[in-house]
């Protein structure tokens, strides 16, 4: 038998008992138990619907059932039900009023919504009344804003300070050729409004960082992390375990894609996944490692579902569990996740109570180290790489990166020989010839200087900047990637 | 506001200040964690005293029952608002809403 406890108000209709003793396995069953018994106490509790009426909260023990399995939250013997009305207020001065209708044109736009019942006027208000946070405009931010922007989420903050190039478009769809160059808050904000002039967007042109994360993200209800990078990760679910909202993740790298919902009351947080960061430079970003474009397009719709999932509060939210995503097989897996109770974010005494320095956390620096001025003896210029060329000097430019890079662009008289195949093929090279080793921006082409100069080659100079410097500073015709 | 009720009057013994839990402009709006209404709706049960209601204060404003109060209000309890002038207490009215949150009876509230 649980125990349900009654408010005072609320006794004289179950015989001034301040508790009531009731059976039934879930808390659906315990009210209809307690209804049941007490007949008068129905309408006090449910409306004409058959519904709770919206002040009335049902905690077991200390959690709220709106954050568990709502009807379905189960109940033992030994745990307390009780009934806590929800109560807000104030003066009219100054109040912006939820709203509380649609327009004509609004009821036209989102009439595929308001004839499902799952969302219906009362779940397209609530999408109107919600107030989201995207982090980021990028491959994750664009199907993102496109979508929460489409579904009438009323008020949506977007963050970033990056401007579009190029290389965004293969899947950054928000964003169109003509929009390179321009900042892509402002690409972002035209794209949206285009699509629903009805939403309030607020643009945060700025980088997050700890100082400035829990003044940006206070004013919303779900954060939806689009960012790529370890530091702003920890970042941004750390703030939201501060804040007690959700942090609705996704990350993708090559084929692969992640996505669940961290943050959630009584749920894990990314900490608990990930509690240290991984080695700098051991994973790859998309610059590095290359991404499918299409397939932050899924991610990011993923991340978008679920945001307007939790603002319906329908369905089973993706909490505790780890969405994973592969293109190539076109397999979706899932991997249980719990809270960890040693949480330093989350747990059950934690440690982290305001941010800290998440770069330092991740051992990654701010911004790149400037580099030494002038060359060091092991590097060369590409335009002396030309006039090499030109005056027909012998030596041997070996291009180090991989095969379907070298089909992209390459430079005439270059030889292919990939960075990781290099230990296996250094007998092909004569340590008494000059070498000029490259690769597409000369960090790769480095670590083969590095390796030949171990190897004992002492005349190897690396081409400083790559092709794409090439590309700058020699031959224009050679493509950029 | 933690007391006795004997179905009609009320009477306040004890005031327990909760957290103002609303994100944006505090001076004109106010919410309650239903946590905090939970935790003192135990103190009252172990000082041997009932809930018996919940008070706001309008700042620089009438104590008045606005649409916002109503519309996020609990019949179950009795609204005490507080108009606090220049940071100063000027005057209180309380008030009882219905079930359906479309009106609110003004109690007589004697303090």
């Amino acid at each position: 038998m649980a125990k349900v406890l009654i408010p005072t108000p609320l006794r004289q209709y179950v015989e001034k008992k301040d508790s009531v003793e009731l059976g039934g396995a879930t808390v659906g069953e315990v009210l209809a138990a307690l209804t049941t018994q007490y007949p008068e106490l129905r309408r006090q509790l449910f409306n004409d619907e058959g519904k709770l009426r919206s002040f009335v909260n049902v905690y077991v023990n200390d959690d709220d059932i709106r954050y568990m399995n709502r009807d379905a939250t189960a109940v033992n013997d030994a745990d307390t039900v009780s009934i806590v009305p929800s109560i807000a207020g104030g003066s009219a001065a100054g109040v912006i009023e939820r709203a509380a209708t649609l327009s004509n044109e609004e009821i036209l736009r989102y009439s595929r919504h308001l004839i499902m019942p799952e969302v219906g006027m009362e779940g397209q208000l609530k999408l109107k009344n919600a107030k989201v946070l995207l982090i980021g405009t990028g491959g994750l931010g664009a199907p993102l804003g496109l979508y929460l922007a489409a579904a009438g989420i009323g008020r949506i903050g977007l963050v970033d300070f990056d401007v579009v190039d190029f290389t965004n478009l293969q899947r950054q769809v928000i964003h169109g050729t003509k929009d390179v160059g321009r900042k892509k808050l402002d690409s972002a904000r035209d794209t949206m409004l285009d699509i629903n002039p009805n939403i309030r967007l607020d643009l945060h042109e700025v980088a997050l960082t700890s100082d400035n994360a829990l003044r940006i993200m206070r004013d919303y209800d779900i954060i939806v992390d689009g960012t790529d990078n370890f530091p702003t990760r920890y970042l941004v679910n750390d703030a939201c375990v501060l804040l007690g909202k959700p942090n609705v993740y996704g990350s993708i790298f090559r084929f692969e894609g992640q996505a669940t919902v961290f943050a959630y009351p009584g749920g894990p947080c990314y900490r608990c996944l990930y509690p240290e960061p991984p080695p700098p430079g051991l994973v790859p970003s998309c610059a590095e490692g290359g991404v499918l474009g299409i397939l932050p397009g899924l991610i990011g719709v993923v991340q978008a579902t679920e945001t307007v999932k939790l603002i319906l509060g329908s369905g089973d939210p993706l909490v505790g569990r780890l969405m994973l995503y592969d293109a190539l097989s076109m397999r979706f897996r899932e991997l249980k996740l719990r809270r960890n109770p040693d949480c330093p974010a989350c747990g059950d005494h934690p440690t982290i109570r305001e941010l800290i320095d998440y770069h330092q956390f991740c051992g990654v620096p701010r911004q790149a180290p400037e580099p030494a001025p002038g060359l060091s003896e092991f590097e060369i210029e590409p335009v002396q790489v030309q006039a090499k060329f030109q005056r027909g000097e012998s030596f041997l430019l070996i291009d180090v990166r991989e095969p379907h890079e070298y089909q992209i662009c390459r430079i005439p008289g270059a030889r292919l020989i990939p960075l990781g195949e290099l230990p296996r093929r250094v007998h092909e090279l004569d340590s008494a010839m000059d070498i000029v080793a490259h690769c597409k921006s000369g960090i790769r082409s480095g670590k083969a200087v590095d390796f030949l100069r171990q190897a004992g080659f002492r005349k190897v100079k690396n081409m400083k900047g790559g092709i794409q410097a090439w590309s700058d500073k020699v031959d224009p015709s050679v493509p950029k990637y | 506001m933690l007391g006795a009720s004997d179905g009609g009057r009320k009477l306040v013994r004890l005031a327990v200040p909760l957290d103002n839990a609303y994100a944006g402009a505090q001076d004109s709006r106010y919410e309650l964690r239903p946590e905090d209404l939970l935790a003192a709706d135990r103190e009252a049960r172990r000082r041997g005293m009932d809930l018996v209601g919940i008070f706001h204060s309008h700042p620089d404003c009438d104590a008045y029952f606005s649409a916002t109060d109503l519309k996020n209000s609990c019949p179950w309890y009795s609204f005490v608002v507080l108009s606090i002038r220049k940071g100063e207490f000027d005057h209180a009215n309380s008030f009882l809403p219905n079930a359906d949150q479309t009106a609110a009876e003004e109690e007589e509230l004697t303090y």
